[in-house]
């Protein structure tokens, strides 16, 4: 028990902080990235769903672990500049790699907005900018909630591949405390139940803005309104 | 600018030859008409006549492919006409309210005055308000579209574009939406809109409300205006066959 708690959690906990900047780093950066190359997708501009187009085939159409290589090893070849840390290699990994995915649930929630409600925003002399704002981005945010979040934990799983690029993230520590002394169970059954609360997480993270933002509820006017009805009473 | 110019001219919009096609179906052949400050026209005429899409071309919704809409000396519908600044001053009431579901009665009346307008907001409030109780709603101001019966939505829906004080209300099928016995107090509100001098563009199937609020009737087929006659004139005597055959269907 004492190789647990002398070495096993220290090694865990060490990779855990890295697991979890690259995992927020990467979806702050993937959340970015697919904002802006969903919005790309469905947009007027030809070169620009272009550019988000060939993005998203590339990105889908090989898996992470080989981006990870790729990014690594390869590009450094071409571009000594791009010669990044196993940790910064790992946090743009990430971030490419859900970005493209996120851009895909951000086109449909953009999409999926009622045209009925941006014809009465053009009616009332609203700009395109505006328009997107107020009366575009409030309800898509709303729509991919759940897919967003979705995203988030795969991400935060995917973490875990980087190990092929030596991060010493949580699975890296596992993999090397059971190489030193042959304890499976103990190293991948502490590695799973780090991985499980790190998600669980997330899950509240998820139903807190879910709640915030009313989701799956009849949507409730905003306390703030309250003056205003009061003021009506008074009348 | 462009405000003061608008109010002391007669003619709001002069329309000539506008054509628009979707795909193969000519849905504007040739459509030419003036609106005039202070007046109420209704726009009558059989499903497919080209009616929505005529109301959709004044504030360019809807791009015709030929013509032009004079609005004092500029043609809207040329690209480098600031079409937002007529948007401003003419206000639309769709058939599906298509009020913004997220925001509160007051917040769906008050956005444009704020957004569009930079009004204050404390003063955008009041505006809204006071456009909210001429519409009978400032009860509801707080709560959400939601919770409002398609009557109630409806008159938000005019609030929300009074609320731009606007010279002109396009009207399109404002009541098509609605149950029945919902559809009095939208005509109620439009009815006192008019009393008030609202020039208005209405798209209609209410041959009642046409005939007591219009000054003027246009009955439009295939396409094309084919009549353009007071009320009592329409209803009582229509002058083409087409016309006659659509009034003694509707009443």
């Amino acid at each position: 028990m004492s190789s647990l708690t002398h070495t096993l959690l220290p090694m865990l906990l060490q990779g855990l902080r890295l697991t979890i900047l690259i995992a927020v780093l990467g979806i702050v950066f993937a959340f970015a990235i697919g904002s802006v190359a969903g919005y790309a997708l469905q947009s007027k501009s030809k070169i620009a769903r272009g550019v988000s187009f060939i993005y998203i085939w590339i990105i889908r159409g090989t898996p992470l672990v080989v981006q990870a290589l790729y990014i690594y090893y390869v590009l450094p070849l071409f571009m000594p500049f791009l010669e990044l840390s196993s940790m910064a290699a790992g946090v743009v990994v990430i971030s490419i790699n859900s970005g493209a995915f996120i851009a895909e649930i951000v086109r449909g929630a953009l999409q999926g907005v009622d045209g009925g409600q941006k014809e009465t925003g053009a009616s009332l002399g609203m700009t395109n900018f505006q328009i997107l704002i107020h009366l575009v981005i409030p309800p898509a945010f709303r729509a991919v909630i759940p897919a967003l979040f979705n995203q988030f934990i795969i991400a935060l799983k995917d973490t875990s591949l980087l190990t092929i690029i030596v991060v010493n993230e949580m699975t890296q520590m596992a993999m090397r405390y059971s190489s030193l002394n042959f304890r499976y169970i103990e190293a991948y059954t502490a590695l799973a139940v780090f991985y499980l609360v790190l998600i669980s997480v997330l899950v509240l993270i998820q139903k807190f803005v879910e709640r915030k933002l009313g989701v799956n509820a009849p949507v409730k006017p905003k306390l703030k309104n309250l003056t205003a009805k009061l003021k009506l009473k008074a009348k | 600018m462009a405000n003061e110019v608008i109010s002391t001219e007669q003619n709001f919009l002069r329309v000539r030859n506008l054509c628009k096609s979707f795909d193969a179906l000519k849905v504007l052949d040739n459509v030419s008409t003036d609106i005039h400050l202070g007046e109420v026209t209704c726009v009558l005429g059989p499903s497919g006549a080209g009616k929505s899409t005529f109301l959709r071309c004044l504030n360019r919704l809807e791009t015709p492919e030929s013509g032009e809409i004079i609005c004092f000396g500029k043609n809207t519908l040329t690209r480098d006409y600031d079409i937002r600044s007529l948007r401003e001053e003419v206000g639309m009431v769709f058939q599906q309210f298509n009020l913004f579901p997220l925001k509160t009665v007051l917040s769906n009346v008050m956005l444009a005055p704020v957004v569009v307008k930079k009004i204050k907001k404390a003063e955008a409030r009041e505006l809204a308000m006071s456009e909210l109780e001429k519409v009978g709603l400032a009860e509801k101001a707080n709560s959400l579209p939601g919770t409002l019966s398609g009557g109630q939505k409806q008159r938000v829906a005019i609030a929300r574009s009074l609320a731009m004080k606007p010279k002109l209300m396009l009207f399109d099928e404002p009541t098509s939406a609605l149950d029945p016995e919902l559809v009095s107090d939208v005509l109620d509100v439009m009815k006192q809109l008019a009393r008030d001098g609202m020039t208005m563009v209405v798209v209609t199937h209410e041959m009642g409300f046409a005939r007591e609020v219009a000054d003027r009737i246009l009955f439009m087929a295939d396409g094309k205006i084919i009549e353009d006659d007071a009320p009592d004139v329409f209803f009582d005597s229509p002058r083409t066959e087409r016309a006659r055959a659509f009034v003694e269907k509707m009443l």
